[in-house]
């Protein structure tokens, strides 16, 4: 009982200070390294949650694949001793109070579910399903993929839009030359 | 207050994953090194997948829907941070370097 409690908060202690880890590093190598540490711990969480096969999943796929891709990335483009800044300090404490008002709005959410209030609107939708008591349990882990979903889907048009404007310039380039 | 602390359940969990999950976004907001953002999504997504688990083991009784949407989820979050890299490769090719603010004057 105490070896798991025990193991339980070096787990959640690991794994968020990886994660700001990851964020806070003065150096790229030191990034990556911490990216590789969050995934073991993670790994670990689920094993902890008697989910094995996502354990191992995670830990085959993420930090065997893609820490190594990172690791190979960086080192070919030389940037392994890169110093990492962050952005202007009026941005981090905008930034800052976004993410502290999400959270809270997040354990609103939370706590209105549980209270089953939030159930009665998917209800219609739900009791009509074939699966509907396992299926409310992911209503609320499913919110946060559409987010992540949503966020990434910005982040990348960003990248897209970044490579599409450098071979813009590169046509022009080539075009003027 | 302490008991609830001494006894893990889906509560801790749930407080975990939205930890990391508000690191990931706070991280994908501030950092200006392009990669370090694709690291932050992978946070987010992860923190997800931790989230399917636990309430996989605490509200329902098999672990099957919750091991199934998370293989779902971290083979998509992978595949997108193996494009995002391939796209940051062509944009450091052609650029030197992945700081956001110095691609923005650049274009400007």
């Amino acid at each position: 009982m105490v070896t798991s409690l025990i193991y339980f908060y070096f787990l959640f202690f690991a794994s968020i200070t990886s994660a700001l880890g990851v964020i806070f590093a003065p150096k790229m190598y030191l990034s990556a390294l911490a990216l590789f540490l969050f995934v073991c711990f993670s790994a670990l969480i689920y094993l902890y949650l008697n989910s094995t096969y996502l354990s191992v999943f995670q830990f085959i796929l993420c930090s065997m694949f893609l820490s190594l891709y990172i690791f190979l990335l960086l080192k070919k483009i030389g940037r392994l001793n890169l110093e990492l800044r962050l952005a202007p300090v009026s941005k981090i404490v905008v930034s800052g109070v976004f993410v502290l008002l999400f959270g809270m709005l997040f354990i609103l959410y939370f706590m209105q579910e549980f209270d089953s209030s939030l159930y009665s609107f998917f209800n219609v939708a739900v009791e009509k399903s074939f699966n509907s008591v396992n299926f409310k349990h992911y209503l609320y882990p499913l919110s946060l993929v559409g987010i992540f979903i949503l966020v990434t889907t910005a982040v990348l048009r960003v990248f897209l839009d970044n490579s599409l404007a450098v071979e813009q310039q590169k046509e022009n380039e080539e075009s003027k030359s | 207050m302490i008991n609830s602390l001494l006894t893990v359940g889906l509560a801790h969990f749930l407080v975990l994953s939205l930890i990391l999950f508000l690191t990931g976004l706070f991280g994908v907001l501030i950092s200006r090194n392009m990669l370090r953002t694709v690291m932050s999504l992978f946070i987010m997504s992860v923190s997800a997948v931790i989230n399917f688990t636990a309430f996989g083991y605490y509200c329902d009784n098999s672990m099957e829907n919750a091991n199934m949407i998370g293989v779902f989820i971290l083979i998509l979050s992978v595949i997108q941070t193996i494009i995002a890299l391939v796209i940051l490769y062509k944009i450091y090719q052609a650029n030197e370097y992945l700081d956001t603010e110095k691609i923005k004057d650049k274009e400007n």
